[in-house]
């Protein structure tokens, strides 16, 4: 009698507590839809920043003619036409070595630029949230004056001034960017310095200056460098722009705004020139935007889940 | 509200001048003689003196900028170089195009990055939404350039229905106002997309839902009503720039706006075409963000003009 009783004892430990949550409402509910999302755009922007960072960085190996060696005999053929994968551009020369050689000089500004307007803005939002004051008045009229600016008519303007060097232009872009960085910098060092250890630290006598830097900046560098990744792909996109128009740099080749500028007039009859470039900025930016997003997502809910 | 406003005002003619005065010294620093791409390369020196002497080059930097904020004064902001006529009409004659695409792009955003925001907004997380997600990211990741000659090739060489270049009917401001709007639709619509699921959560949409209110009143009347700010700021912001040159669009589509106007001018060295140009449209573009400052308490009956707004 006793027997069939089904005690306590007899369930056993590894099997999972009786619960009206099932395993199909985890895999709906909000938290692994989010994660999901996230994963998926981490893992899709890296194929395809990898896609394209990775034959740019192996132009040099790759077996291609070079991005300046002209065939007059092969002008303009088509992409998979005698091993050019890309096919030719007017003066025969292999298009996709042009486009991996130029995008070595576009991902090599963007970066660039990404670090310099990174180091500014950094520099001056955070002395602007902590110091306050006229420090503060000054960089946030500069952050409003800049909206205001007719900013790329300035960036040709410069360019036209100090010719289109690869300095040049990575200044310029760094000058496009750093507002973004700064106005980041400055709210988050607002509410950084308000906390006990940064009264804490004052109490025992330490410089401004290096409780800014040795104590507010570590905690806020982290959540600043999540948009390093945004702004490559903006970087990336002005620079693109910016030779587009002719003033990108000329040396040592020309990069991907340059290269479809100069399909631009054979469009109707060899569309590749135009279209296949084009599809390798999209595919970085893409990757890099999707990569900066995924990021962005997870942080946030680290955030959420562990205050 | 009055002395909100003079401040406003004195702010905006600030930095007007900042900018045309940092324009005015950057391109006297440039290389290139704008008499020498003026006259042509057959000029001799006596001919490069004459023209710099008509131009009024051949006076100090100092003098240059006088005379030019006099100008400014009088409506007077010298001849062109290149259409030889005051460089003040070439900028207005050319102004209405800029002024007509902007306003067609800024429409195209809003009427499709609103509604797409708010709908994304409702899925949020969904496997829908994540679809919608990667396409605005793929609309802001385009070169605009690249995406205009894209639609060219399509829409007037492939399928000739729109006519590929300049304005001579409304068909052809199709194509630019669409390219220009491809990248703002993505960055409205992910703006609008999180103001509003964050209104969309508020405890008082619960509340107001446990009252009755319909759904549809919810998203549009309630949530919308204060997800406002932010997205009129950004549309305010983007029209203002947009003002100032939407200068690759208009160089593809060879339009007859200020943005195009600017290269040649920049190409040329015409002096007073670059400073009339600079001057109307940062004047334009201070203009449009004064006047989404002014809406701000049409929007929102908490903000007070020149106060910050505790909400």
């Amino acid at each position: 009698m006793s027997t069939t009783h089904p005690g306590p004892a007899r369930v056993r430990r590894s099997e999972p507590r009786p619960s009206a949550v099932t395993a199909k409402h985890l895999a709906r509910a909000k938290v692994t839809r989010q994660r999901r999302g996230s994963r998926l755009k981490l893992w899709a922007g890296l194929v395809c920043t990898l896609l394209v960072v990775i034959p740019v960085a192996l132009a040099r190996v790759l077996p291609l003619p070079g991005p300046d060696q002209q065939d007059l005999a092969s002008r303009r053929l088509a992409p998979l036409v005698d091993g050019h994968l890309f096919g030719t551009d007017q003066l025969g020369r292999d298009l996709l070595s042009r486009v991996l050689h130029g995008g070595q000089v576009s991902l090599l500004v963007g970066l660039l630029a990404v670090v310099v307007s990174g180091v500014i803005g950094v520099v001056l939002g955070a002395s602007a949230g902590y110091f306050g004051g006229w420090v503060d008045t000054v960089v946030s009229r500069l952050l409003e004056a800049q909206l205001s600016l007719p900013l790329l008519m300035m960036l040709l303007l410069v360019v036209a001034l100090f010719g289109p060097s690869i300095p040049v232009i990575t200044f310029v872009i760094a000058i496009a960017q750093w507002p973004e960085v700064a106005r980041l910098t400055r709210s988050l060092v607002l509410v950084e310095r308000e906390k006990p250890y940064v009264a804490a630290a004052r109490v025992l006598g330490l410089h401004r200056f290096a409780i800014l830097l040795r104590h507010v900046l570590p905690n806020v560098v982290k959540q600043a460098s999540l948009v390093v990744l945004l702004l490559l792909a903006q970087a990336v996109l002005l620079e693109s722009a910016l030779s587009y128009l002719g003033a990108g740099p000329q040396r040592p080749f020309a990069t991907w705004g340059r290269i479809i500028s100069d399909g631009q007039d054979y469009i109707t009859t060899s569309w590749w020139m135009v279209t296949l470039p084009g599809l390798v900025i999209v595919a970085l930016v893409v990757g890099v935007n999707l990569l900066g997003d995924g990021l962005r997502d997870r942080a946030r809910r680290r955030k959420v889940s562990t205050p | 509200m009055g002395s909100y406003l003079l401040k406003r005002l004195g702010q905006s003619v600030l930095t007007v001048f900042l900018t045309i005065s940092t324009v005015f010294v950057l391109i006297r620093l440039a290389p290139g003689d704008p008499a020498a791409a003026y006259a042509g390369p057959l000029a001799t020196t006596e001919d490069l003196a004459r023209i710099r002497a008509a131009f009024g080059l051949d006076r100090s930097v100092v003098e240059q900028y006088l005379l030019f904020l006099k100008g400014i004064l009088t409506g007077d902001l010298g001849t062109s170089y290149s259409f030889r006529s005051p460089a003040l009409d070439v900028v207005l004659e050319r102004l209405p195009f800029t002024i007509t695409l902007a306003l067609a792009a800024i429409l195209i955003t809003t009427v499709v990055a609103v509604p797409l925001g708010v709908w994304m907004a409702r899925r949020a997380d969904t496997t829908r939404e994540l679809g919608a997600n990667v396409v605005t990211i793929a609309g802001q990741s385009m070169p605009d350039f690249w995406s205009g000659i894209m639609l060219l090739t399509v829409f007037a060489v492939l399928v000739p229905v729109l006519p590929a270049s300049g304005f001579a009917t409304w068909g052809g401001l199709v194509l630019p106002a669409v390219t220009v709007a491809i990248l703002q639709i993505a960055l409205i619509s992910r703006l609008v997309r999180s103001e509003m699921a964050k209104n969309l959560t508020a405890p008082y949409l619960t509340v107001a839902r446990s009252r009755g209110v319909s759904e549809r009143a919810l998203v549009w009347r309630y949530a919308m009503t204060n997800s406002s700010i932010p997205v009129v700021t950004a549309l305010g912001t983007r029209f203002a720039s947009m003002l100032n040159g939407v200068v690759v669009v208009e160089v593809v589509f060879a339009w007859p706006g200020v943005g195009s106007l600017v290269v040649r001018a920049l190409e040329t060295r015409d002096y007073p075409l670059i400073q009339a140009t600079v001057l109307v449209t940062a004047a334009l573009a201070v203009t449009v963000q004064l006047l989404v400052d002014l809406a701000y308490p049409l929007l929102d009956p908490r903000v007070r003009l020149g106060k910050k707004v505790s909400a």
